[in-house]
């Protein structure tokens, strides 16, 4: 793993350097995560995805074949530069993510950025992104208003809200034609706004279907009890719970239902706090059937996919998660473009990126394809339905991508 | 007043200090210098109140959260330049000191401060559940300049030039209020303020002229930041970290000294910054293990801040306690 | 049915709020010092009983006396390291201290543990009791008494030994105190070490029904503040009594008005309460 960190006061130099000017073959690409509060533990596993990543792309790794850049040394069209990544804590606050942000441009000479996981912070760093003209790219933020800003810098690869919104709708009209009742629909969400942001999109597209959400309830991610809100589901007896929680409430929210012993027929758990390796660790077995939304799955043994999670799993233990999946597919969408543009210079960069159209067999992860739209989103990013059987999430919808049989109403524990 | 020869000298270094990093022509000192006067204003302002008047307020980021919100919201609902929701800020925050403030103040000590958290949070939970001023989301500012008076300028300096000048008028009104009858009284009050009520010194009336000047600023500051930083939430602009470290900053510099929170500042933004730079992208959290020694040291051993220090240094005598 | 679950729920999740409370209400109520750390001592605490668990596999008849004995020896440390220096200076010195400290404690914890949540398992204290239609984990029934039963104990040990009037002495009157022959430092040293144990207690305790990360100390640092200024600084029965309140009204306002308004309703009767009354509602004026 190839990180570095800069001392700021020891390179006053470099500031009046141009923003092209980088070492001669190494290309630095600025990264902003959340290393510290909340959302640390998915700050981390990103880190490390990535460091796996940047290892891949300046070794030859040629039995990853169809994934770019992985089979020779560094960047080809840039004489075999190697990527090097600048990492910074966002702390979980938007101000430290736009100080970040401008110390990696201007300090740090970067020449593209990606991150930084809590679209709010997104929404600060990249705004400084563009106004110094150097490309963002955000693989796991998924707020809508992050490409309604009319920004020339800023693309986005991963799924977004409206895309779950209308996936869980119509993987639930498939459940309805298959007998399962799904007429009652609650969203239980947490209070920031990963949770209301989402929550919101399926509501709307919920709406666009003249369908209306049964429950809506809002909670407070730091709380210490959720019995009442459990009480809550329990007395108006929905059909479907979507969750919209992060890793401790997901796991609280099972607990809970094990201790008053409820069982909702459909449980959907919005990728986050449901996908972290922690929940299956810590209540996977009394969550069986769970279902969730991921991009990533292992998938057959001769697959990009599963080489690159047994190369995860190698490093860091546990398998990859889909938030560091895309994540990582993101940056190597970035490397690409900087390939592919054979300059550093951002404008060669960004036009790289505008052109990007990768098919998706030299893709790390489920999307159809990379191709941008004129707002900067990934027109042909996509997401399956996965349930928890045994201890592993398995593809179950659609049909055409599932390797497991999908299994309701919702099991819980034994 | 005459001015002591060691506080002109302090602030004449101070002075240096805030206007040197300008000069490097560094966009991210000329950021980190910004982010200095801007959490100094914060620090002044809340000094106004929790240094001179002695009332400890752990709930400012409510006046702060005020003033952004006021800003971007005339941006998001009326389509006004962020800055011109400054005043507004201002007139709420007039009205919350006298709403919250005057009720607060038969709180003595703790039970004030604790007061104060309970204020600040519950604006906290009732704005991240109220869907008109963004909820839980938060409110963006504009995209790109429409106008100059957007105030959106990709260098640093035109906000810190901003930022000196609302701070030199609140250091400005800070000392001329000290010298005069408010000082006095206040001072009084911080002594005993069951003695200084009993020899006729309108306390409560003090109190809250000391709070609405405080609570004016800090919403200012709010809106100030909501400009530089283009983005408000719940958090951001009423969580309790926004209080503490205006605090935390009078507190180290000196508190109810005039120039306490600019040293604070200009010792603890930096601070911030840097070891984020150093050791943030390890991920480890040792910035803020840093920070919370260096905090308890300078507790531990000058409790008067860094004003104490001073002193010792400019008189070599230890200041009363 | 659902009222009485409610009223259970409310009761079991105050009890253990009122254990950690009613350690920082004897600092605060002795000495005058808000410990801005209590939150991170039950996190420190939630760690050693996970960390007991896991590598030396004691069950909790163990670790939460260890807990206990951990977190008693953390308070004397810090009441001698940091606390008695700055009790000497400003109140906002002994503010910020404190402040540094759970900032220190925080972040070291992140640093050596790591982000990642961690829990211990489910059945440890195995089984969900049922009374009629109302159900009950086990684990949480056993925090709930346990804490109840300690926080009694502790204000039988203030108000009934000897041990116990020689404390309330020093947090009378200091030097009076010390001319009757009681030596303030350890009194004092005590008193913290007794506010750790109990938040050692209630962490070990709270670590079986809840997740274990750096970050929980924060939660718990501003509900224990609330409960301790309802219940009247220095009231240990208060902070029993407020900590239950505020477990039942969080209960019920979750439920009839909605999970993200709980708080407001808890720091709204707050507020209203220290302007009506302002030492809380057992405190000494």
């Amino acid at each position: 793993m190839s990180m570095t960190r800069r001392g700021v006061l020891a390179l006053p130099a470099l500031a009046v350097l141009p923003a092209v000017a980088n070492a001669a073959g190494t290309v630095r690409i600025g990264y902003i995560e959340p290393l510290t509060g909340n959302a640390a533990a998915a700050g981390k596993s990103i880190q490390q995805g990535v460091g796996l990543l940047v290892d891949i792309i300046n070794t030859p790794h040629p039995d990853l074949a169809p994934l770019p850049l992985a089979a020779g040394a560094g960047l080809p069209k840039l004489g075999g530069a190697k990527v090097d990544v600048v990492w910074a804590d966002n702390q979980g606050n938007p101000s430290v993510g736009q100080s970040d942000a401008l110390r990696l441009i201007t300090q740090d000479q970067v020449v593209a950025l990606c991150g930084a996981y809590q679209s709010n912070i997104t929404l600060t760093a990249s705004a400084v992104a563009e106004r110094y003209g150097i490309p963002f790219l955000t693989g796991e933020s998924v707020a809508a208003n992050l490409t309604e800003r009319g920004y020339k810098w800023f693309f986005r690869t991963t799924p977004f809200g409206p895309d779950f919104g209308n996936l869980y709708l119509d993987f639930l009209a498939y459940a309805a034609k298959a007998g399962h009742k799904t007429d009652k629909i609650a969203i239980v969400h947490e209070d920031t706004d990963y949770g209301t942001s989402v929550a919101g999109s399926i509501t709307q597209a919920a709406s666009k279907r003249g369908i209306k959400i049964a429950q809506d309830i809002a909670y407070n991610a730091n709380g210490t009890d959720v019995s009442p809100q459990v009480l809550q589901l329990k007395n108006g007896q929905p059909d479907v719970v979507i969750f919209i929680s992060y890793t401790s409430d997901a796991i609280l929210y099972m607990k809970t239902f094990k201790t008053l012993g409820y069982r909702p027929p459909i449980v959907i758990g919005d990728d986050s706090g449901f996908s972290d390796p922690s929940f299956v660790a810590s209540v996977g077995d009394i969550a069986q059937g769970v279902l969730n939304r991921s991009a990533f799955v292992a998938g057959r043994p001769d697959s990009l996919t599963y080489k690159m999670n047994a190369l995860f799993k190698k490093t860091t233990g546990r398998d990859l998660d889909d938030t560091t999946a895309r994540s990582m597919q993101g940056f190597l969408v970035l490397c690409d473009a900087i390939n592919r543009a054979g300059s550093t210079k951002p404008d060669a960069i960004r036009e790289a990126l505008a052109a990007t159209d990768m098919p998706a067999n030299e893709l790390m992860i489920g999307y159809k394809g990379v191709k941008f739209n004129q707002q900067g989103q990934n027109v042909l990013a996509y997401s399956l339905m996965i349930q928890l059987q045994g201890k592993d999430y398995v593809p179950v919808w659609p049909l055409n991508a599932a390797t497991a049989k999908l299994e309701l109403p919702f099991k819980g524990w034994a | 007043m005459r001015i002591a020869p060691g506080s002109l000298a302090a602030a004449v270094v101070l002075v240096l200090l805030a206007v040197v990093p300008a000069l490097t022509g560094n966009p991210f000192y000329q950021h980190i210098a910004a982010l200095v006067v801007l959490a100094a204003i914060s620090a002044s302002a809340w000094n106004v109140i929790g240094g001179y008047a002695g009332q400890v307020s752990f709930g400012h980021a409510v006046y702060f959260g005020t003033g952004a919100y006021a800003s971007l919201l005339v941006f998001d609902k009326l389509g006004l330049p962020p800055i011109a929701g400054a005043p507004l800020g201002v007139l709420a925050s007039f009205v919350l000191s006298i709403v919250i403030g005057l009720p607060s103040f038969r709180l003595r000590g703790h039970y004030f401060s604790m007061a104060t958290i309970a204020v600040a949070a519950l604006a906290q939970v009732l704005v991240t559940n109220w869907g008109f001023v963004g909820g839980a989301i938060g409110l963006m500012g504009p995209a790109s300049p429409r106008s100059i008076a957007d105030l959106l300028f990709r260098s640093a300096l035109p906000y810190y030039a901003m930022f000196l000048v609302v701070l030199a008028i609140l250091l400005a009104c800070t000392w001329l209020m000290q010298r005069g009858r408010t000082g006095f009284y206040l001072r009084a009050l911080g002594s005993g303020e069951q003695a200084a009520e009993s020899l006729g010194v309108p306390v409560r009336r003090y109190k809250l002229y000391a709070l609405l000047m405080s609570g004016a600023f800090t919403s200012l500051a709010g809106s100030l930041y909501a400009v530089f930083v283009g983005f408000i939430d719940p958090n951001s602009g009423f969580g309790i970290l926004v209080s503490v470290n205006m605090v935390v900053m009078s507190a180290l510099g000196g508190a109810g000294t005039l120039f306490g929170p600019l040293a604070g500042a200009i010792i603890l933004v930096p601070l911030e910054e840097i070891t984020n730079a150093w050791l943030g992208g390890s991920g480890t959290g040792s910035a803020y293990v840093a920070y919370g020694i260096v905090i308890m040291i300078i507790a531990r051993f000058a409790p008067g801040g860094l004003a104490q220090l001073w002193h010792l240094l400019a008189w070599g005598r230890r200041r009363a306690a | 049915m659902i009222l009485l679950q409610l009223v259970i729920d409310g009761l079991l999740l105050g009890a253990v709020y009122a254990l950690f409370s009613s350690g920082l209400t004897l600092i605060w109520g002795m000495m005058n010092v808000v410990n801005f750390a209590h939150g991170d001592f039950v996190m420190v605490a939630m760690y050693v009983a996970f960390f007991a668990f896991t590598l030396l596999k004691i069950g909790p008849a163990l670790f939460v006396p260890l807990a206990a004995v951990v977190l008693f020896l953390l308070g004397v440390a810090v009441y001698y390291g940091l606390v008695r220096h700055v009790m000497r200076g400003p109140m906002l010195a002994q503010i910020i201290s404190t402040f540094g400290l759970a900032l220190f404690l925080r972040y070291s914890a992140l640093w050596a543990f790591s982000a990642n949540f961690v829990s211990l398992p489910d059945n440890l204290v195995g089984g969900t009791f049922q009374f009629g239609e109302v159900r009950v984990s086990a684990a949480q029934l056993l925090a709930g008494i346990t804490a109840l039963v300690l926080t009694l104990g502790m204000h039988l040990l203030l108000t009934r030994t000897d041990l116990g009037s020689r404390m309330l002495a020093v947090s009378e009157d200091r030097s009076a105190a010390a001319l009757v022959g009681i030596r303030p430092d350890p009194m004092q040293a005590l008193a913290w070490g007794l506010g750790g144990a109990s938040a050692g207690v209630a962490g070990a305790l709270i670590a079986l029904f809840f997740y274990v990360s750096p970050e929980v100390g924060n939660s718990f640092t501003l509900l224990a503040f609330v409960t301790v200024c309802l219940g009247g600084f220095g009231s240990v029965p208060g902070a029993l009594l407020a900590g239950l309140a505020i477990g039942v009204i969080q209960s019920f306002s979750a439920y009839w008005i909605g999970p993200s308004t709980k708080d407001v309703v808890v720091f709204a009767l707050f507020v209203l309460l220290l302007w009506i009354r302002p030492q809380g509602l057992l405190g000494r004026a």
